[in-house]
């Protein structure tokens, strides 16, 4: 979708976008020539066509909900639902992050170690994360590395 | 006279946010994450029920027999069955230096499957704000989880690829064009009217397409009995669709090959049957013409 000033007929650039809200998103565009703004204003099925597409509008990753995810934080369609499958989960919804599992002894992550993370698709993260600090915790190691998710492969038959 | 207002193709980039470079970009991990694979087949029929899942599991497991590098692709998101025919599941997904840890079945098959990671008494959800119209919507989120799946998962080198794909002969075109043309296509059919006519569309409809129609697989061809090993008639007799494409081969129904598909077992434990035999023929021959392609 692109924006035109019909005044200039200029192509109008992304400006900023705003808060999201009940699934709406806002999205702001100005004209580079006589600064005139504009804002786009989705509707639910918008939201949702955009968040299908897996795209970020604006620098700014649109979730299922019509907020923008936070650095980090997963865009899984099936987060909340694998969150709750996963064994230690109490509440059913809370997603897990690397090294905030829910467990008594935490487990910290390496840099190379989240990287491999971020690099394996979003739905299966929150599985990752539960069942890879279960490892480092029962090989008693009180941090997630890449040696020891190579040590996890081989252990899982892998 | 005034100049002429812009149209879309006349403006550049799309003001900021780059979708369509956003799409292309996850194109290119894909191929990137594909780069090892030497060939794709995807096994696929008009109809359900006609035994796609359970013909993957095992020709690829012939395959892998037979000494290729082989991977299953479950891309029916919402009926996944593949890791219950490879029984895989138990352990956790492990993140790799290049994406996904690969699950292998006993006999030494890839297999990616929602069903690894999802119980069977729960259905594939989506988050969604547009509560109620999922038609709206939801193909296109199903194909951007297939690209994220096929982009993070460490695929490595692999002689084959087999995709199981979800039945219905629109589904049939629509990941055909989502896969590229780079990937062969095997329709798998029964001896029944009612079954070949839908394949029969199936046939039609990737016609279509740029991808290469390698055959069709006649399943359930006969009942191998196992008291008196003969192939008898599953189907009643009568006038069929003629598919305006190659056999491939014909496999008997056999119950046991359902029971030991059922709890994951392999065709190590039937290796003279009938059904296995003659999977382990298409198998071959599939090689056969992947290689001479």
């Amino acid at each position: 979708m692109k924006f035109l000033c019909l005044e200039c007929n200029e192509p109008m650039k992304l400006y900023e976008t705003g808060p999201p809200e009940r699934g709406s998103i806002e999205v702001k565009y100005e004209c580079p020539n006589c600064l005139h703004q504009i804002a786009m204003l989705t509707n639910p099925f918008e939201t949702q066509v955009v968040s299908s597409l897996g795209v970020t509008i604006g620098g700014e990753i649109v979730n299922a909900d019509g907020n923008a995810a936070e650095q980090g934080v997963s865009k899984c369609p099936f987060a909340a639902k694998v969150a709750g499958d996963a064994p230690q989960e109490s509440d059913g919804t809370k997603i897990p992050e690397p090294g905030n599992s829910p467990s008594d002894e935490k487990i910290s992550w390496t840099e190379g170690a989240r990287a491999r993370l971020d690099r394996i698709p979003a739905f299966v993260r929150p599985m990752a994360i539960t069942g890879i600090e279960q490892f480092a915790r029962d090989k008693g190691h009180p941090q997630v590395d890449e040696l020891l998710l190579d040590q996890a492969k081989d252990h899982f038959g892998m | 006279m005034g100049t002429p207002t812009r149209t879309y193709y006349d403006i550049v980039g799309d003001g900021g946010s780059d979708v369509l470079g956003q799409v292309e970009r996850q194109r290119g991990r894909i191929d990137e994450s594909l780069s090892g694979v030497r060939h794709q087949i995807a096994v696929a029929s008009g109809k359900g029920g006609v035994g796609k899942s359970t013909l993957s599991r095992h020709l690829a497991s012939a395959m892998a027999r037979h000494g290729w590098e082989t991977a299953i692709l479950d891309a029916d998101l919402n009926g996944p069955t593949q890791a219950r025919l490879g029984s895989v599941g138990s352990a956790p997904p492990v993140p790799g230096p290049r994406g996904l840890v690969l699950p292998r079945s006993r006999d030494g098959v890839g297999v990616l499957s929602l069903g690894a990671y999802i119980p069977e008494s729960s259905s594939v959800e989506f988050e969604s704000v547009a509560k109620g119209e999922s038609y709206t919507w939801r193909a296109t989120r199903e194909f951007t989880l297939m690209s994220e799946i096929l982009a993070g998962v460490e695929w490595g080198t692999l002689d084959v690829l087999v995709f199981d794909l979800p039945p219905g002969a629109e589904r049939t075109v629509q990941f055909a064009e989502f896969l590229g043309p780079e990937v062969a296509f095997v329709l798998v059919t029964l001896p029944s009217a009612l079954a070949s006519g839908v394949v029969a569309r199936s046939v039609t409809a990737l016609d279509t397409t740029r991808n290469r129609l390698l055959g069709h697989v006649l399943n359930m061809d006969g009942y191998a009995c196992a008291g008196c090993g003969e192939v008898r008639p599953l189907f009643p007799s009568g006038e069929t669709t003629p598919l305006d494409t190659e056999r491939l081969g014909s496999i008997p129904f056999d119950p046991q090959l359902a029971q030991l598909s059922d709890r994951g077992g392999s065709l190590d434990e039937m290796p003279e049957s009938a059904a296995a035999q003659a999977i382990d023929n298409l198998a071959r021959k599939l090689m056969n013409i992947l290689e001479s392609a």
